[in-house]
Formats: structure tokens, sequence, C-alpha cells
């Protein structure tokens, strides 16, 4: 027996999969974009002069107003050669580079995305694998819990979090993880519920397993690809709720943060009477994220389940 | 099992989810200190020395000495009786009143976005899966797919400065100048703007023969509905396409189509009708998530509805508002769902509890 396990290489799982990924022209033009949005937040985390950003930190640089006083309330300007997508008014403060607070957005966005959906999705496996293979009073329990979290809309759950703990960016991250755990509970329960009684279990269970080592060697491996699959398309739909929850007003307009869905609102003041590039650019790089992790994700979905491999 | 039992159950288990939800949201919205609540219902206008007397008055009014849980039960014995408490957005009011002010903008919303999804994804998607792979399925799936990416905000922005100047008006949710003239009929509630019977100005005017303030309402719903119609368009479509190619798999469709049934009634008959069971709950508990998840499309149209009160709530720190309308919510999208879960049964004999 021992043999037909070593005949098969330590890579090769890993060729046939990114075969299989790479196969998918789409799922390949997603990573292709998702890796420039990751580019353009590494470098801005560790050198934003590289891009001709000096500070990564602030949305409009509250000095502009110290050094020249023209800067407060000047209007947007169109995008030309020397502003490419134009320039924004934040807080206030006018003249700020669109394209320049964008990738300042795109650093702070995509490092919370990856918080929230991470710490979501590892609260919500733990208690999900939990409930689901403990079965019984745990389990009903659970899921009534989570049932409450799906009773209001989540962009009004999160306002209500962030009722107590304030309007801050930080806060808002915390607002959706609180929103977004119950999802990974559920789908975590209901893959540990159908892998429970496949034949394989019960073959573990009848050479004397024990209930931990069934848990975490046979259960917790196949319940793990398609959680990591949710994960990698729900960077992309947690960004969008992200900025909304920002375009809706959690933030406090004097917020002077860089955030996609701040730099939204703040244009939005001037974006109905004609300065529209300041709503509509951080919309479009936002669409175009979520639709690179979708195609990303729907490639890595192929590659984990063997029926849809054409 | 029979239906009824099943129905029986299910309210049953809704008891204690909207108990959970309500003392969720209680937490919540009183952890943060006895003094947001006490800056709610203190006057401002109240000079110093009498300010102490107030705030103890209010202490004792809502018992903040006590356990944040015995609170909760001093909260909940009214809310059981149908009071549920006060707010301050947009003016000082009942809770109960502000929800029968806002509530019903939000519904005329709801039925102008999901009538227009349904008249839209109906022929979409059922086209685009009887002409599978043909350039107009390739378009359909490609715009839908870009729509679904779209955060919802973008959507409404392009289209209220696309299509704004031509659908006017397109913020607010009526003509405020319109209402003078509705003062004094037996049907419109001045003081507090709230028609009669429906509650849904569109509804009642048209009822009452106000032409004119029914147009305007139904045009200043048509740019918001519109786009919670494309929000929403993407993923109707998607989950139609998907069932009606099943559908179109099965073996009673080749039967009928080698026995002659002429083309279009293969398609129209025979399969869009299974097609479309699975789609009315997706359609259903989409539209349910509407009557309180088009937040962000009523704060940019300013479309006074339950989101946007809710955000002004959020805003000015009301506590009252976020506990009323998250119940509000709550008991909403619990029934919705029930209702929607023993449709599919009555719809589909195939389902069984």
């Amino acid at each position: 027996m021992a043999t037909i396990y070593e005949k098969k290489g330590r890579y090769d799982d890993l060729k046939l999969s990114s075969k299989v990924f790479f196969a998918n022209k789409s799922a390949v033009a997603g990573l292709i974009i998702f890796a420039i949005y990751l580019g353009i937040g590494l470098t801005m985390q560790l050198a934003p002069g590289l891009l001709g950003v000096q500070d990564a930190g602030l949305a409009a640089n509250p000095a502009c107003i110290l050094q020249s006083p023209t800067c407060a309330g000047l209007l947007p300007t169109a995008p030309s050669s020397a502003h490419l997508l134009g320039t924004a008014q934040v807080n206030g403060i006018g003249d700020v580079d669109l394209l320049d607070l964008m990738m300042k957005a795109i650093r702070v966005d995509l490092a919370l995305s990856f918080f929230i959906v991470l710490s979501g999705a590892a609260i919500g496996t733990v208690l999900g694998v939990v409930s689901g293979y403990a079965g019984g009073l745990v389990d009903e329990a659970m899921m009534r819990v989570t049932d409450i979290f799906f009773t209001i809309p989540y962009l009004v759950l999160a306002l209500a979090v962030g009722f107590i703990l304030g309007r801050t960016l930080e806060n808002m991250a915390l607002s959706l993880v609180v929103v977004w755990w119950p999802l990974y509970a559920r789908y975590a329960r209901s893959l540990t519920l159908s892998t429970k009684e496949m034949t394989f279990i019960e073959a573990a269970r009848a050479s004397a397993s024990g209930r931990a080592k069934i848990l975490f060697r046979h259960i917790t491996p196949n319940v793990l690809p398609p959680i990591f699959v949710q994960i990698s398309l729900d960077v992309g739909t947690i960004l969008g709720i992200f900025a909304s929850l920002a375009f809706i007003g959690f933030l406090p307009s004097t917020a002077n943060v860089p955030e996609l869905g701040y730099i939204a609102n703040q244009g939005l003041t001037w974006g109905l009477i004609g300065y529209w590039w300041t709503v509509v650019f951080p919309g479009i790089a936002i669409t175009l994220f979520a639709l690179a992790v979708n195609l990303m994700g729907d490639g890595f979905r192929d590659v984990i389940d063997p029926r849809r491999r054409s | 099992m029979k239906l009824w039992m099943y129905v029986v159950r299910r309210l049953l288990i809704l008891i204690p989810t909207l108990l959970g939800l309500t003392f969720l949201m209680f937490i919540l919205t009183h952890a943060g200190g006895t003094h947001i609540l006490i800056a709610e219902y203190l006057n401002p206008r109240l000079p110093e020395t009498a300010k102490n007397a107030a705030t103890q008055a209010i202490i004792t009014r809502f018992h903040l000495g006590d356990p944040i849980y015995v609170q909760y039960f001093y909260w909940l014995w009214p809310v059981l009786q149908g009071d549920l408490g006060f707010t301050i957005t947009p003016i000082p009011l009942p809770v109960t009143t502000a929800i029968a002010l806002f509530m019903p903008n939000t519904l005329m919303l709801t039925i102008v976005a999901s009538a227009l999804t349904w008249i839209l994804a109906v022929p979409i998607g059922v086209y685009s899966a009887v002409r599978r792979d043909s350039v107009l399925d390739q378009g359909v799936r490609v715009s839908s797919f870009t729509l679904y990416s779209m955060p919802i905000f973008l959507i409404g922005f392009i289209l209220l400065v696309g299509l704004g100047i031509y659908i006017q008006p397109a913020i607010g949710n009526v003509n405020p100048a319109l209402l003078p003239q509705l003062r004094g009929t037996s049907w419109f509630d001045s003081t507090i703007s709230v028609s009669y019977p429906t509650h849904i100005l569109f509804f009642d005017a048209a009822l009452h023969g106000y032409w004119n303030v029914a147009w305007d309402a139904l045009v200043h719903a048509l740019l918001p509905g519109l786009s919670l119609t494309l929000a929403l368009l993407a993923g109707i479509i998607r989950i139609l396409r998907a069932s009606m190619l099943e559908v179109l798999d099965q073996d009673y469709i080749r039967l009928a189509r080698a026995k002659g049934v002429p083309e279009r009634f293969v398609n129209n008959l025979h399969a869009r009708k299974n097609a479309l069971l699975p789609t009315v709950t997706t359609f259903g508990y989409l539209v349910a998530g509407l009557l309180g998840g088009a937040v962000v499309i009523e704060y940019l149209f300013n479309y006074k509805g339950i989101g946007w009160w809710t955000t002004q709530a959020f805003y000015a720190q009301d506590v009252g508002a976020i506990m009323g309308s998250t119940f509000v919510f709550g008991i909403i999208l619990v029934f919705t769902t029930l209702l929607l879960d023993v449709l599919y049964a009555l719809l589909d004999p195939r389902i069984r509890y």
C-alpha cells in the first residue's frame, strides 16, 4: 500500500491545481489585477515614495492649509495631464490628487478587507465546525445565535455596532467582523455535517479513531478548502460593503482617512453638480477589485471541485 | 409532517430569535454608557440649575441605575404592548409614528424595484438560457457579472448623474410643495404627513384622484428603484439562467420536443414554469432584504425611507430609533422568510417537511 503513495510526487497535486487554474483565462486576468492591487498596497506600505506619494497616512494633508491657504475650499479639477484622475476635495481641503489618494486608500482598504474576512472566517469556521460536529443542543443553540444575526440587514447591524464602538476606521472593520462571522459559521457547519456522513469517517470510527482525531485529521482538512475559496470570493465583496458603509457616513466627515468609500462620500458634495470623477473613480476602483477577485475565486473553485473541471 | 405543524414549529423558533435580536441590540446601544440616553432625552435649553433634577428624572424613568439586563426587561415590557419608545430623528416623535412615516416610502421603493426586476429579469434570463452561448448570452453574462461587482452607490450615482437630468425630480420622495393641497382632505394626516388607507402616498393619492401627487411620488421612486433593480438583476438572472438550463436538460423537455411541440411552447410553457420555482424564493429573500437593505440608495437619493431614517438616527446617536428600526427589520425579515418557505411548499408539491 505504501508504495502507491510514494509514487505520487510531493508537488503533483500543486502542479495539477495550477494547470487547472491557469487554463482558465479569466481567472488569470483576475489574478493579474489582484496582484496589481496588492502591489500598490504593499508599495504604499513599504515605500510610498516609489509611486510619488509622500505620506501614505492622511487623506488630505492638513498642512496644506497652513502652507497655502488657497487649498481650503478649492473645487475639484477635472482629469488632466498633471492630475491623471483629477483632484478632489476632502474634509474641506481641496487640490488633493485623486490618483495619489486612491493609491493610499487601496492600502488601507486591502488591509482592512483581509482583516475582516480572515478574522470573520477564523471565528466562524471554528464555531461552525465544532457545532456541526458536536450536534445536539450545542448545535441548536449555535444556530439560533446565528439566526439572530441574519434577521437584520448587515449595514444596519454594522451601524448599530458602530454606535457603541465609535465612528473610526478600525471600529468599522470590527463591526463588519461581527456581521460576517455567522456566514462562515453556517457554511462551515453545513460542510461539516455533509463530511460527517461520509463513509471514510465511518471507517475511521470503526478503526477506533478518537473524536478529536476524526475532527482534526479527517473533517477539518475536508472543510477548509471550500472555506478558502469562500474567503477569496469574500475579499472582493467585503471591500464593497466596507466602502458602502463609509459612503453612508459611518466615518464622520472630519475623519480624513484614505478609504475609497469615504473619498466617494466626500466627493458626493460636489459630485452631484458636475464633479463626477470624485465619486466615480473610487467606485470603479472597487468594482475592478471585486471583479478581479470574483474571477479569481471562480478559478479556485474549479481547482478544488473536480466536477466543475471541463 | 403536516404543513401547519411546520409553521407552528417555525413560529415557536421565532420567539427566541426575536428576543435574542432585541437583547443583542439593547446591549449594543446601551452598553456605551448612560450619558447617550441622558443626552438624548435631556432638554438642552434647561437652565443649569434644573439640569440635575431632569437627569435624575431620566435615570429613574429608564431605570438607568439598574444592571443592563434588568433595564432590558423594563424596555421589553412596553414593547410587548406596542410602545417602542421615543426618537429624536428627525423631530421628537414616538418610534411607532416615525415608522408609520418612513416605512411606507421604503415599501413604495421596494414595490417599484421588485416589479422592475421581475419584468426585466425573467425575459433576459430565459432568453439567455435558451440561446445558450450566443453573443447575447455572453453579453448578458459579462454585464451581469460586472453589475454584481459594482458597489451599489456607484450604480446609483451613475444613474443619478446620467439620467437625473431627464427624469426630474430625482432627489427626495415627493415634492413638498404639492402636499398643502392635500391638507384638509379626510385621508391625509397633515400633522405627520401620513396618508390613508395604504399609507403609501402614491396609491392613496391615485385612489382619491390626486393624479399630480401620485405621478410626482412615482417619478421620485423611479431612479432609486432602477438603481436597486440593477443591483438585484445580476443575481436573479444568474439563478434563473442556471435553473432554466437545468430544466431544459430534463427528459420531459426532450419528450416534448420529440413529439413535435413548437420550440416556443417548450420554452415558455414546459420549461419556464419549472425554472421560475427556485427563482421565486431567491427573489423573495432579496425583496425581504430590500425592505431594510436599501440604506445606501435611500441615503444617496435622500429618499426618506426607513434606511434613511436609520442613518440619520446613527448620526444623532438616537438610541430609540436604532432599537425601533432593528426590531422592525427583524420582524419583517423573519416573517417574510417564513411566508416564503410556506409559499414554496405550497407551490412545489415535491417539498416535504
